[in-house]
């Protein structure tokens, strides 16, 4: 009895979320991907992937940094994930090293910005540090809050802010744990930044 | 603003989605109608956001529910309950049967159902029966005695 309900319910969900797009009352989906470093819930705006975050809900403040750019908007919607759960498998999988989908960092101020940006353009395999990532950010003597930016990244592994270490190759910190930074830099063969 | 409180349409559906279906099917009797219904509720509250009680969306969903539900039978006039369709959202908590549920759904005018069914299936207070009904709780209370009657009479 309880199948039957929920079939009846999900298909009238996915009518009411139709029509609630087609009235122009939507704009970011979101979904709840399987992975290696388990439940991801990841966001995809009209501008691109938004959110990626390690665990089953979004944490309040990314939540409201959705809100406060898209509206209240935001709903469930495993059509619009479905890209960005392709590239992410075949990156698990080490069939794909760069992401070619699009990211969104609206909301976020432009230090973050530049910060995540240049973090975007470390290579696969290759590490960064902190105070490189703030020089190229444009501030050379902000190295702590580079790191407070990588902290806050609110779209992680897609912008491979696992690729960032500490200027003696420790790993530091990372919002996802350090064990899933080892693992990222591990599926990426950059073991080079545990040895020290 | 009330911690808690949806901030997106995504969180106010996934929490209320299943309670509200379940009250549509048993308001409207037939999945077809009830699929309306549920559709019909979370689009008012999607275009009406936000919920203009901060604290109480659930409340405010069962009015919208109960509102829309009172509008479609008034244009439909006759609904027919489908039996099966009912025991979809069997309650699995209370006394109430499917017979009383099928026979509330027979004889009651839309009010006095909505109130009966919220009361007696949903289990919702009389607070937010209040609210759902656009009543006092006083209003509330005399519309569920009211319909407990007239389903006891009707299963008598």
């Amino acid at each position: 009895m309880k199948m039957t309900m929920d079939v009846a319910l999900m298909d009238a969900r996915e009518r009411l979320l139709s029509r609630a797009k087609r009235e122009g009352l939507t704009t970011v989906g979101y979904d709840l991907l399987p992975s290696p470093l388990g439940p991801l819930w990841v966001a995809i705006s009209p501008r691109g992937v938004a959110t990626i975050h390690y665990g089953e809900e979004p944490s309040p403040s990314e939540l409201r940094r959705l809100v406060r750019v898209y509206g209240p908007g935001i709903v469930p919607d495993h059509r619009r994930s479905s890209a960005l759960a392709r590239e992410l498998d075949q990156y698990f999988n080490g069939k794909r090293q760069t992401f070619d989908i699009a990211f969104d960092l609206s909301g976020l101020t432009p230090f973050q910005t530049r910060v995540l940006n240049a973090t975007a353009k470390i290579p696969f395999g290759s590490v960064s540090t902190y105070g490189a990532i703030a020089k190229r950010a444009g501030n050379a003597k902000a190295s702590r809050a580079a790191g407070g930016a990588l902290n806050q990244n609110p779209i992680p592994i897609v912008v491979p802010c696992h690729r960032v270490v500490g200027s003696t190759g420790a790993l530091v910190g990372y919002a996802g744990g350090l064990d899933t930074k080892r693992q990222l830099l591990g599926i990426e063969g950059a073991t080079t930044a545990q040895r020290r | 603003m009330v911690e808690n409180d949806a901030l997106t349409f995504g969180e106010l559906l996934e929490r209320h989605e299943r309670e509200l279906f379940a009250y549509a099917i048993r308001l409207s009797g037939q999945r077809a109608d009830a699929e309306d219904l549920y559709q019909d509720t979370f689009l008012a509250a999607f275009r009406a956001w936000p919920p203009p009680r901060r604290g109480n969306e659930r409340a405010w969903l069962y009015k919208i529910a109960t509102n829309r539900a009172i509008d479609r039978e008034r244009r439909a006039k006759r609904v027919v309950a489908n039996v099966e369709d009912l025991a979809l959202a069997a309650p699995q908590r209370d006394d109430v049967t499917l017979l009383d549920l099928a026979g509330a759904i027979e004889h009651l005018p839309a009010g006095q159902r909505a109130a009966f069914v919220l009361r007696k299936v949903q289990g919702l207070g009389y607070v937010d029966i209040a609210v759902a009904l656009d009543c006092s709780e006083e209003a509330a209370r005399a519309r569920v005695s009211e319909a407990l009657k007239k389903v006891k009479a009707a299963v008598a």
